[in-house]
This record gives C-alpha cells, structure tokens and sequence, in this order.
C-alpha cells in the first residue's frame, strides 16, 4: 500500500497532508518527515489524516514518537481531520488524551 | 575440476548435436535436464555461453569468423548476469542461516511463553495465541497465586517479528519480578509502564490488559492500559457488551497512573480478552466487524471455552485465507459454577 | 617478462583504457575468453570505483609467476576518501542495493585472489590476481 505526505509550510507552521495507509511498511517513511520536524524548537507541526483510511499500531507509535519529540524539543504537534476508524484507535489507547486531537471527525472511509 | 569441465562440454555438444539433427521436442527436454545438472554445479551464465560457443566451433566444420567473435560480445554482456547470479546464491545461502537462527529464537520464545494454564472447577479457561510470523509480539500469561486467585496478562506489542519478541521478553521478566503486586492490576500497570518507558524506543509502546479473578467471590478486578475492548458476556440477558479499561498504552510517559475496576460474575458469564489481531482481521471484503466476531462466538457458544476459542480462530483463519496479519490473540474465562 | 603498465583514471575513458590494457596482456598469456571477460570485469569495476568515489587513481597490471602458475595481478590505488568499514563493503547485498554494480564482493569472486587496504583520508589499494588454469 501507499502513502502520500504533502507538506504546506506557512510562517512557523508545517502542515502535512497524508494520504493512504499508515502501516508497518509505510510508517518509516511518515517518521522520518514528521521527526525531523517536531525536532525544530518552535515548530507547529499540523497532521491532517482526513486521507487516512487505516492506520496500524506501527503507524500509531510514530505520532507517540512524534509526541515525545515535540516535547523533549519545544515543539507542538497537532492532529486533524481524523476518521473514525482511526480516531477509535487514539481513543482505545488512550492517546486523544495526552495529545492535541482536534475533535471533529469525518465518517469512516472503506 | 578440468575433467569435469571436459565431461560438461562433451556432454554439451552430445546434446546439442542431437538436436541440430533432428529438432525434436525430446532434445530439448534433454536441454533442460542439462541446465539443471549445471545449475548444480554452480556453472555461470558466462560459461554456458563459452561452451556453447566452443562446441559450435567443433561440429559441421565450425561457424564464420565474425559469429565465433560475436560470442566473446555475448559473454561480455553476461558478465553481469553472471555477478548477479552468484551474488543471488550467497545471499540465500545467508538467508537461509538467518531463518535457522529465528527458528531458533522461536523457540526459545516458546518455552517463555508457556506458562500453566489454570485448572479450576469455578472458571472454565480456554486459550489460543498464534504467531503471524515465526516470532510473536503477542504476550499473556496466567498465574494462579493462591487456591482463589488467578491472575490474567494479555499485552500487545507494538510491531511484529524479533523487535517486538526481544520487547516481550523484557515483560515478562519485569512481571515475573513483581511477585508482591500480582494482585493489584494498577500497581502491575504502573510500574511495567515505567520499565517500558525507560527502556523502548520512543515510537515502540505495549497495550496490556491486567486483571486479578477471585473465585471465591467471582469478583473480577481489572486495569486496563490502551488494550483492544474484549467483550462481556452477560448470560441473563443473553447479551455481548464491548469491555475494556481505559488508560494510557505503556511508554508514552513517565508518570501515568492507572485506574482499577470491579465487575462480579455471574454464573454463565464469560469475560473475552483478545490481541488486535482479532479485530484486525481483513478479509477481501474488508475488516471484519466486532459484531462479525460476537456471531462467530456465539455459534460455538454450547462448546467448552477451549473449544470456543479454536473454532473461532479456525474460521478467521479461513476467512483470511489461511494468512495471519497480525498475532492473534484469545482468551475466555467463563464462571462455571 | 613484461614490466608492471599503468593507466591513470580520471575520466569515463580511462575504464576502457584499462581494460583494453587488461583484455591485450590476459589474452598475451592464454587466458580463455569467459576468464577474459572476468578479468577485464574486474578490471572495469575497480576502475570505476576510483572514477566514482576517489576522483583519480591508477590501474597497474602486471603478470606473475608463482612457483608453478602463472597469472595476472591488478593493482588498483587512489588516494580518494579512503573506505571507513571494509567489513561492511565487503558485505554482499551491501553495495548492491546502492546500485553500484557487482560491488567489491562481486570483484573477489571473479579473481583468485584479492586483498583490500584502505584508510580514511589516505586512500584504497585493492590488490587482485587471476591464474592461469
């Protein structure tokens, strides 16, 4: 399966647009955008998941990654436009929590 | 060696004669048989060609200057092939002694695994966990400390393979050197929560469900850190209900604490904990639903708990083809008397 | 006997001149085309190597006598960036996957003989040598 990460950068936001699946085999490379972003201080690092249609526990830990990294280095990250589906997954773990999820979610994709 | 080569080119030309006299299908079939022998005589494309090239030179009075000449081009241009070929046999070679090397993780994996599975006339206690490749990032684990309590893990670790097998094993010593917290699922949580936070790799995590059943009382006592809902079966009212304990997946941070839960059991009432691999099944018409799975329970619901979770693994299995995504993980204790 | 010949790499061309000087001596010797070609193979990829990564270097070819063989030793040097873990080059699949060709690994197989001594910021000589059958 495939993923698609567009990046839109405004002033001191990174905005990353994701399309696909976020699976064992794709997640490497969603981390390695996403990382080395959150580690810039100052940094406001957007997901938009809206074009996620299934994510799996490997792709979850790359925003608990991500997660920490903004903390340990001054950044801030935030979630949008999440599916049910994948917004059932943060809430089960307890992630919608602890992380800045922006409420309103789209119906589940197939 | 040499008197092999000589025996190879004879043979070759022996063949190739046959055939250039008759053109029949069996020659060719001959042809084919030869590839293999030299196949495992490890001989090179680059040699088939100069071989090819040395016996057209012997028979029917040789072949023109520039079609011998072309061979040389020819035997050129398989040289890469010829790299790329042996390269191929050395890294199966490798590969082959990785898979013997995992194998024997496997196994080892296995005998940390298993635990005794709890005997008592009060809880009918049926397990299966199947591995979606040779190692499994799945973990449960049954301890019974006392006539009355029996103690129930179930964890899920992120990823698949050896990364998530080498994380299981650190669980599972972690637990086995908390003996004293064993009945208090928060505390259990707590402080795996801490170990894994140390000691992971900042995008690794584990969901686990903990739970401590007291058959004197049928009193289940239970905490929960991000792990997949099970069900609960309320046998009075002949209902599935989705059951989980909410709270922060292990190793996201530091200072999580966890909150513990009581639910007393019925007689009949069956408690279901599972790995995502169950929920998580894809067939090709899609996931299949939580719903789906309570149908599958249900039919198999006059059977002992063991036999339940078998038949329900058995038909997921089948409805995905016979290949396994992700670990699969189920467990169903049910009060008996 | 011949002297030891040299060729000098710093360009695209100078691969063709040093197997040219390859396939002319092997051949000289009696060497069978199929060990031509491995040869002057071999030739082409550490030539390659010095083109690519060191910038320039030289191929030096020159045939041997053992106690009873004879053959053709191939020394390629530079004094490019020099190789910070042989073991790892040395690794099949390791060059591979860069698209770099048959690799280092791929060069010993087509020889008899190969040894490899390298340092950071010094250079690499890679030592080769083919016998006679």
């Amino acid at each position: 399966m495939n993923l698609q990460i567009q990046k839109e950068t405004e002033g001191n936001t990174d905005k990353l647009l994701i399309n696909g699946e976020v699976d064992a085999y794709t997640a490497p490379k969603l981390k390695d955008t996403l990382i080395s972003l959150t580690e810039q201080k100052g940094r406001e690092v957007v997901v938009d998941l809206s074009g996620v249609q299934y994510m799996d526990s490997t792709g979850l830990g790359v925003f608990v990654g991500a997660l920490k990294s903004s903390q340990q280095h001054g950044s801030s990250l935030k979630l949008t436009g999440m599916t049910e589906r994948v917004h059932r997954l943060f809430d089960i773990t307890g992630l919608t929590d602890v992380m800045n999820i922006e409420a309103h979610t789209k119906g589940e994709v197939r | 060696m040499l008197g092999d080569r000589d025996i190879l080119i004879d043979r070759y030309k022996q063949f190739l004669t046959a055939y250039l006299s008759g053109r029949t299908e069996q020659a060719l079939y001959r042809a084919q048989q030869f590839s293999r022998k030299m196949l495992e005589q490890n001989i090179s494309p680059e040699e088939v060609i100069n071989m090819h090239s040395t016996v057209l030179q012997t028979i029917n009075g040789g072949i023109p200057e520039e079609i011998r000449d072309s061979f040389d081009f020819l035997i050129e241009v398989m040289m890469g092939y010829g790299m790329a070929y042996r390269e191929h046999q050395i890294l199966r070679d490798k590969q082959k002694a990785l898979e013997s090397e995992i194998e024997v993780a496997a196994s080892m994996q296995q005998t940390l695994l298993q635990g005794d599975i709890p005997v008592t006339d009060k809880l009918d206690i049926g397990v299966i966990s199947k591995a979606a490749k040779q190692m499994s990032g799945d973990y449960f684990h049954f301890v019974q400390n006392r006539p009355e309590s029996i103690n129930v893990a179930v964890a899920d670790i992120i990823g698949k393979g050896v990364p998530a097998a080498l994380c299981m094993s650190m669980i599972k010593y972690a637990m086995d050197s908390l003996p004293e917290q064993e009945n208090h699922p928060s505390m259990v949580l707590e402080n795996l929560n801490r170990v894994v936070e140390q000691n992971v790799d900042p995008a690794m995590f584990i969901t686990m469900f903990y739970g401590n059943y007291n058959t004197d009382i049928h009193r289940f006592h239970y905490a929960g850190a991000g792990h997949e809902p099970g069900f609960y079966y309320d046998a009075k009212n002949d209902n599935f209900e989705e059951f989980m304990a909410k709270g922060l997946v292990l190793g996201v941070s530091k200072t999580t604490q966890y909150q513990a839960f009581d639910k007393d059991i019925e007689e009949g009432d069956m408690i279901l904990l599972l790995s995502d691999g169950v929920t998580e099944c894809r067939t090709s018409k899609g996931f299949i639903s939580r719903e789906e799975i309570v149908t599958l329970i249900r039919s198999y619901m006059h059977l002992n708990a063991q036999e339940i979770v078998e038949n329900v693994y058995s038909d997921l299995e089948q409805l995905q083809d016979f290949e396994l995504r992700d670990d699969f993980t189920l467990i169903i204790l049910r009060r008996s008397v | 006997m011949a002297a030891q010949t040299c060729v000098d790499v710093r360009n695209e061309w100078d691969i063709v001149s040093a197997r040219q000087l390859g396939r002319d001596l092997s051949k000289e010797l009696g060497f069978s085309s199929v060990d031509q070609a491995r040869i002057t193979t071999a030739i082409s990829e550490l030539a390659r190597n010095i083109y690519l990564y060191a910038g320039k270097g030289k191929v030096c070819i020159e045939p041997v006598k053992d106690v009873n063989r004879s053959g053709l030793q191939i020394i390629a040097s530079d004094t490019g960036p020099g190789i910070q873990d042989i073991r790892k080059v040395m690794q099949d699949g390791f060059t591979t996957s860069g698209g770099l060709g048959a690799g280092l690994p791929g060069v010993k197989r087509l020889m008899d003989e190969f040894s490899i001594n390298s340092s950071v910021d010094i250079g690499t000589e890679i030592l080769i040598t083919k016998w006679l059958r």
